[in-house]
């Protein structure tokens, strides 16, 4: 089998606190093939975008503190690199887009300024080549006007145009992993549906692979091939979009699905909850982190973590004592 | 809604207007971000209705200029037909306990230096505890009500999560018996599963109480769940008011469509097949918008008349207002 591009095999990350360690991620491990768009779903806190940070060893340390774990880019452990080395990866083969497009651009320099700084850093292009690039750049992204636009300071872009420019940095080096960390959640629907045809677009034309990170389930239904389910620094379920979507195994995916409203439903329907809240992270329960809010508990679930199985064909793991039960109730 | 449903609040050509000013000593009127503009609709007793719209297009400006926590420009506020605008502030103050509002964020709309009992207990200290009842047997069950333990009433807010400190906010709004609770953005800063045991409490509540809600919100699935009816804003103005079910299945405004079209469904399977409406550019701004329909400048329907008049805001067919001019194609 040919090479996955990224493949995370048994990271775990922890920040040191006052209050006790955060076990922010617990052993995750998977991989991520060329050109494909991977969702990572999951509520704040549950370690989506640690794990994504500590990919590009993005993490603050101290208090944060990678444990163990490997993250091998085409094979080379990114743990390990050099930091020298490192900054040739970051911006150039790995980009990164983060949420909030009103303060991930430096605000007292140009947003042409900083997409050329991409470009001269990894390209090695001057001054000239860089602008022409930059331009072209930020009229693929659907800027107007591009060339004039690149003398402008981030506060006279709007936030969707503030996110296209993010993109249009991120993408400047040809990046063969563009890493999204909610992206779209402070924007608009309507923009939100911009950026995402905009991103699907650059995807398919350049077969860059994308982990689109983010807790909205109708978001990556629209985009991804692959879906991670995270929970408490745990991956609990993964796999092809629609076996993520139609053939539900785990209790915490089939919550998040049941708390979303439904096109078709009647009216007068309620809304299945998922009752109480996430886990402390600093005490974490004994077994699965999930016990509390499950209505599938038995003995065991109490006892340890399940491991994640594959439950179907293709690549559909689920971390669950009971995915048989829940599977049965399903058919 | 039945027709004979009582009208609890109509809304009438409703203006907010915040100026703009020039210079610091010497301050001259330059021009006005016309926040609200020209708005009229009623909202019944009883239902929800859902307003919707993107960042900046004047929907929470509504909701607070209904209880006149803004001064509005020009309109009027008829509650139970008595205009809210005419009165006085004592005379206002008999009505606002009738009307309370839940915030967005949860985190901001608490006072960390309070404990709950407190909050719980502030609008009491106003305006009475309702039925002559202890106040603090009041507390007691607002807290029950929302599903917090009444034994929480001497923590402080940072205590408590999100959903929970929303659920007291909640129960700070209920305490006085309103009969209209304005609901701006409740959700919106709560994680998926919370969202859905908010609503579903905030459901029930209406069930067991009979409240009006104004649901104020930019998530359009979770509006189309809670709402009776639903209505859409764009730039100041409602562009299109109609029952839940038809202004999802027939919306008739060009925004409406791109708004609908815009919204991510969970399912991959109608996802893949589905025509979407992608909206170019960005939302005016309401300091200076466009001359004619205010949607023109992103319209993809947009012909000469919309950029010169501003299209009239009519009942199309019988509970379904909309303005557009080309919303009589999309009937059928």
């Amino acid at each position: 089998m040919e090479q996955p591009l990224l493949e995370i095999k048994d990271l775990r990350v922890t920040f040191h606190t006052d209050d006790g360690t955060v076990h922010a991620v617990n052993g995750v491990s998977y991989k991520l093939e060329k050109g494909e768009v991977l969702g990572i779903v999951g509520e704040s806190g549950c370690g989506k975008s640690v794990h994504a940070l500590s990919i590009m060893r993005l993490i603050s340390i101290p208090p944060g503190r990678i444990d163990s774990g490997e993250v091998l880019f085409y094979g080379k452990d990114l743990l390990k690199l050099e930091l020298d080395e490192l900054r040739q990866v970051r911006g150039g083969q790995i980009a990164m887009v983060f949420q909030d497009p009103m303060t991930s651009l430096n605000p007292a320099y140009t947003v042409g300024f900083q997409i050329m700084e991409a470009l001269t850093v990894h390209k090695k292009l001057d001054q000239n080549q860089a602008r022409d690039r930059s331009a072209e750049l930020l009229s693929l992204v659907g800027i107007p006007d591009a060339r004039r636009r690149l003398d402008d300071y981030p506060h006279q872009f709007s936030g969707g145009m503030r996110q296209r420019a993010m993109i249009a940095m991120a993408l400047s080096c040809e990046p063969s992993l563009l890493i999204a960390d909610e992206p779209t959640t402070a924007l608009d629907v309507t923009i939100q549906a911009q950026i995402v045809d905009l991103v699907k677009r650059l995807q398919s034309n350049y077969g860059m692979a994308v982990m689109w990170i983010t807790h909205d389930l109708g978001v990556v239904a629209e985009l991804a091939h692959k879906i991670n389910v995270m929970y408490a620094g745990y991956i609990i379920e993964r796999g092809h979009v629609k076996d993520i979507f139609k053939r539900t195994r785990h209790p915490y995916t089939l919550g998040l699905l049941g708390s979303l409203p439904r096109l078709d439903e009647a009216p007068g329907t309620k809304l299945v909850s998922i009752p109480g809240l996430p886990p402390d992270l600093v005490a974490l329960p004994k077994g699965c982190p999930f016990v509390a809010r499950c209505t599938y508990v038995t003995d065991s679930c109490l006892e340890s973590m399940p491991p994640l199985e594959n439950v179907g064909d293709r690549d559909h793991l689920v971390a669950c004592w009971n995915w048989a039960a829940i599977a049965e109730g399903a058919a | 809604m039945s027709a004979e449903s009582s009208v609890l609040v109509k809304v009438q050509n409703l203006k907010k207007y915040f100026p703009i000013h020039k210079g610091i000593l010497f301050q001259s009127h330059i021009g006005d971000v016309k926040a609200v503009d020209d708005v009229s609709f009623e909202i019944y007793s009883g239902e929800t209705l859902g307003l919707v719209g993107e960042t900046g297009c004047g929907k929470t400006t509504v909701g607070r200029t209904i209880l006149r926590l803004y001064e509005p420009t020009s309109g009027h506020v008829y509650f139970e037909g008595i205009d809210l605008m005419s009165l006085n502030e004592s005379g206002m103050r008999a009505f606002r306990k009738r009307m309370q509002m839940i915030f967005q964020d949860p985190y901001a709309s608490l006072n960390p230096r309070m404990t709950v009992g407190s909050i719980v207990a502030a609008p009491l200290d106003v305006h009475g505890v309702p039925d002559g009842k202890d106040k603090k047997e009041r507390i007691d069950e607002l807290l029950d009500m929302v599903g917090l333990n009444p034994d929480f009433v001497n923590r402080y807010p940072h205590e408590f999560s999100g959903g929970q400190r929303q659920r007291i906010g909640i129960a700070r709004a209920l305490a006085v018996n309103p009969d209209l609770i304005i609901c701006d953005e409740p959700i919106s800063s709560l994680d998926v599963s919370i969202q859905a045991q908010v609503v579903n409490l905030l459901e029930e509540l209406q069930g067991r109480l009979g409240l009006t809600y104004l649901f104020i919100a930019h998530d359009l699935s979770m509006v189309r769940h809670i709402s009776d009816r639903i209505a859409v804003m764009y730039l100041g103005k409602v562009v299109e008011l109609a029952d839940r079910n038809e202004i999802y299945l027939r919306p008739l405004h060009p925004y409406t469509q791109a708004l609908m079209s815009a919204v991510p469904v969970p399912d991959p399977d109608i996802a893949e097949t589905r025509h979407r409406v992608i909206l170019e550019g960005d939302l005016p701004s309401p300091a200076h918008p466009p001359v004619g329909c205010n949607f023109s400048t992103r319209c993809p329907l947009a012909k000469e008349q919309c950029f010169t008049a501003d299209p009239e805001y009519r009942e199309i067919v019988p509970g379904h207002w909309v303005a557009c001019y080309f919303a009589d194609q999309f009937v059928k």
